[in-house]
């Protein structure tokens, strides 16, 4: 199977171009093939040389031919808010660019300036896919708008950085300043403690002792800040949470080295806690930016498809202008197939809208002048005309999307397995310590009594449970990002483990969400023509019907066959003349001539994984439960043939039903794609999105898979099961060495240097325990 | 003299140099992100070639 020049996409008709360069290689459609001509007609066919030289960071996906409006990027009101000006008056603004993939990607998007005349820069993160362009003051960011569209990445204005934004960011950075203090001071500290260790005398032990002071400092104040900082809240809340008995030891360690030199005993733990700081603050580090990697960025505003829109002037004209700049009682124009940008009404215009991101429907709707319309939901067919009544978050589906996240706070909380341990471990420490005092009191006397419990308070310091747990999620959260699983957080894959309850949408999840077709049959007509009729009659079509028919028909290789007088009209389906003979598609009939020659039939089609999968989540113990807001008669159907009992199904529920049959319990899974079970999937223990919008369903759910299907469930579930039998994996080695510690405190042998030894060892064991994993989570990473 | 009279003052002189270098740096942002230069490292800086050059 040959593969599409462009995007890799796996061929069943390829499509050839005209010119020399294009006749040779074959495309998977007439998006890809144009961005092809368009690349080697500016002299950038190198693209293609880097992009088999490397691999891909993301999945490529064919080009999608769109209209392009990007005059209003220019509008002067739309720039003040989203344009940086510098005083040398040049501005920019960044972009969110659709289809970033690969070095090939980054190399082109940045070479801009070579070929967008007024673009000074161009500087992409390939992270969060946004490109800052900056432009002379005589350029026009409509013009490299529309480049970077022709070339495959449509571009969409992103905010400017606000100051929450700007917080976030400083404090990203000091975090980064900590970790560089702790470092430089943990390396310095061993170095100095190591001499002392190996037999170093007299004054220059007291000065290596002193330099290990000078850098242990700063490590154990300024970069341990946020360990006191968390411990303080979290005793203030009377929890004990981890960072307790860290801060503890901390706290303890630099009192007592202080001490020591101060009395002139050159005896310190500076070299374990500095590394055990420098460790601990890294690895937060990568756990929080993972964590933030899979989220679109947050100022993108969720219609972002649609900024260009086209309202009406007073004198009947046209402008472009961003959704941000719609007032109430504006007239917007809407062409086939754009998205609704607006809750309103429609003035003009008959039309059929795909509202399954509202409703959970795939049939479309009829709508016609006077109607409500809302936005997220999809024109078909014909252009309307609609008065604004309200745009953007204050919508039916922004304020949906709000209320999730509003109600997020109110989402079942769990005790996190860290939490538990070190509420436990805390208090065992404490305990040991008062035996140990009452014990020797008396027979060491109070001053070594109190030195050897501050000791025990350092050694038992739990840096390897606390440096192992985040390792491992970071283990499992990159790996499902890299496998297209997008989790948003640790707590969310301790939820998963303890799941019992999983409840499935119907439309979109258990279903294909679109309409396809189940049987076509030829009265009369030779298969092959009928293809080939169907093929070319529904080329232009965007009723889902006639889409679904096309793609029903394609892998039969049909041919190209020119139609005349083709019509299609709301409610009459399509009809055109081929070859001299009327033919008409209409309510799953083929007429030729007025003589029915085929029928078909279509409905929203079940998954073929779906029964397998619902027979999987058994086997692992939950109990799935089918939730849809359709008919109690098209529900049962579904039910009884994806294998589910008469309990577990139910049937036209609204999203506010459904939202309270899944309840605020921790042990539940709702599986759903975005907008339209929204509610439900912020309200659930766990919210999967399954494929659909992305930037909807990650605002409402915790885990978003990229590739459609249920098996993703069953994945994460066992992923999860798994990472958590190594999180206690590592619980249990970390108290192995811990108890080794106390041990050596109590029989007296306990030294500086043991404590340097044992530290870095059990560290090592819980990453490389974190790494191996379970057999089981190897085979699933395969 | 010990040779390390000298070489320790040097090398505390040369880390305090570098920490102040990375805590500069990352005061700049230039850490913010982490994703991109490493792959932005294996292109080759050339100017575009010209259409007649091809």
């Amino acid at each position: 199977m040959s593969k599409c020049v462009h995007c890799d996409e796996a061929l069943v008709i390829p499509v050839y171009g005209d010119d020399d360069a294009t006749r040779a290689h074959p495309f998977c459609c007439v998006g890809c093939l144009t961005v092809f001509q368009a690349l080697y007609a500016k002299g950038l066919g190198e693209f293609y040389d880097i992009k088999e030289r490397m691999g891909t960071l993301r999945k490529r996906r064919p080009i999608e031919e769109r209209a392009q409006r990007y005059d209003f990027l220019d509008d002067s009101s739309f720039l003040e808010k989203y344009a940086t000006t510098r005083a040398n008056g040049s501005r920019s603004i960044e972009f969110y660019l659709e289809g970033v993939h690969c070095l090939a990607c980054l190399w082109l998007v940045e070479k801009l300036p070579e070929y967008c005349p007024g673009v000074l820069k161009a500087k992409l993160d390939l992270e969060r896919s946004v490109a800052t362009v900056t432009l002379a003051p005589e350029g026009r960011f409509a013009d490299c708008a529309r480049e970077l569209a022709l070339l495959g990445y449509p571009p969409h204005p992103v905010k400017r950085e606000d100051e929450l934004r700007q917080l976030q960011r400083q404090e990203e950075r000091a975090t980064l300043m900590r970790i560089g203090v702790a470092g430089a001071a943990a390396g310095n500290v061993m170095l100095y403690a190591v001499s002392i260790y190996a037999g170093a005398q007299g004054g220059y032990a007291t000065f290596f002792n002193f330099l290990t002071v000078l850098f242990g400092v700063p490590a154990l104040t300024y970069s341990a800040w946020p360990f006191y900082q968390s411990a303080w809240f979290s005793l203030k809340n009377r929890v004990l949470s981890i960072d307790v008995p860290i801060s503890l030891a901390l706290l303890m360690g630099l009192t007592m080295g202080l001490y020591n030199a101060a009395i002139g005993v050159n005896e310190n733990y500076f070299d374990s806690l500095s590394a055990l700081v420098f460790l601990l603050l890294l690895s937060r580090y990568f756990l929080r930016r993972l964590q933030q990697r899979g989220l679109t960025p947050s100022d993108i505003n969720f219609f972002h498809r649609q900024e260009g829109i086209e309202r009406r002037k007073a004198d009947g004209q046209f402008e472009q202008v961003h959704v941000d700049l719609l007032r109430q009682g504006d007239v917007i124009r809407v062409a086939p197939e754009e998205m609704l940008p607006v809750d309103g009404q429609v003035v003009e215009g008959v039309s059929h809208l795909n509202a399954s991101l509202l409703t959970g429907e795939a049939a479309p709707v009829s709508i016609r002048s006077g109607e409500k319309v809302f936005a997220g939901t999809q024109n078909l067919e014909g252009t309307l005309l609609v008065s604004v009544e309200s745009a953007a978050g204050k919508t039916r589906l922004g304020r949906i999307l709000k209320s999730v996240e509003d109600g997020w706070a109110s989402k079942a909380p769990i005790v996190t397995f860290t939490a538990q341990v070190s509420r436990y471990f805390t208090l065992s420490v404490f305990a040991l310590s008062a035996v140990y005092g009452i014990l020797n009191w008396s027979v060491l006397g109070p001053e070594r009594t109190i030195e050897t419990i501050i000791i025990l308070l350092i050694v038992t310091c739990p840096c390897a449970l606390a440096l192992a747990i985040p390792l491992t999620f970071i283990r499992t959260l990159s790996l499902a990002a890299h496998r297209g699983l997008v989790i948003k957080s640790d707590e969310v894959v301790e939820k998963l483990a303890r799941a019992r309850t999983v409840f499935l949408d119907k439309t979109g999840t258990v279903t294909h969400g679109r309409v396809g077709i189940t049987h076509l049959a030829s009265l009369g007509l030779t298969r092959h023509l009928l293809t080939d009729v169907i093929w070319n009659l529904e080329s232009t079509s965007r009723h889902p019907v006639g889409t679904a028919l096309r793609e029903y028909v394609r892998a039969a290789r049909p041919s190209s066959l020119k139609v005349q007088d083709r019509q299609e009209r709301p409610g009459h389906g399509v009809e055109g003349i081929i070859e001299g003979v009327h033919y008409r598609i209409h309510r799953e009939k083929i007429w030729a001539d007025g003589v029915e020659v085929a029928n078909f039939s279509c409905e929203d089609r079940i998954r073929d994984d779906a029964p397998e999968a619902i027979r999987q989540l058994r086997a692992l113990g939950l109990a799935p439960m089918l939730l849809s807001g359709d008919n109690r008669a098209t529900v049962q159907n579904v039910a009884e043939r994806i294998g589910l009992s008469n309990q577990e199904w139910k049937a036209e529920a609204m999203p506010e039903d459904k939202a309270a049959i899944v309840h605020a319990k921790s042990d539940t899974v709702m599986v759903g794609d975005g907008a339209n079970d929204a509610v439900a999937l912020g309200r659930a223990g766990v919210g999967i999105a399954v494929a659909g919008a992305m930037d909807i369903s990650l605002r409402a759910a915790d885990v978003y898979v990229t590739d459609p299907g249920l098996d993703a469930v069953t994945d994460l579930i066992e992923i999860s099961r798994e990472t958590m039998k190594v999180v206690r994996r590592n619980l249990v080695l970390s108290l192995l060495y811990n108890a080794t510690s106390v041990v050596a405190v109590f029989t007296g042998h306990i030294t500086p240097l043991i404590a340097a030894v044992i530290m870095p060892l059990s560290s090592l064991t819980v990453l490389l325990s974190s790494v191996w994993g379970t057999q089981k989570l190897r085979a699933l990473w395969k | 003299m010990e040779v390390i009279e000298i070489l320790l003052p040097l090398a505390l002189i040369l880390g305090a140099l570098f920490v102040g270098a990375f805590l500069w740096s990352a005061r700049n942002g230039q850490y913010d992100d982490l994703e991109t230069p490493r792959h932005r490292l294996l292109l080759d800086d050339q100017p575009l070639m010209k259409k007649d050059d091809q």
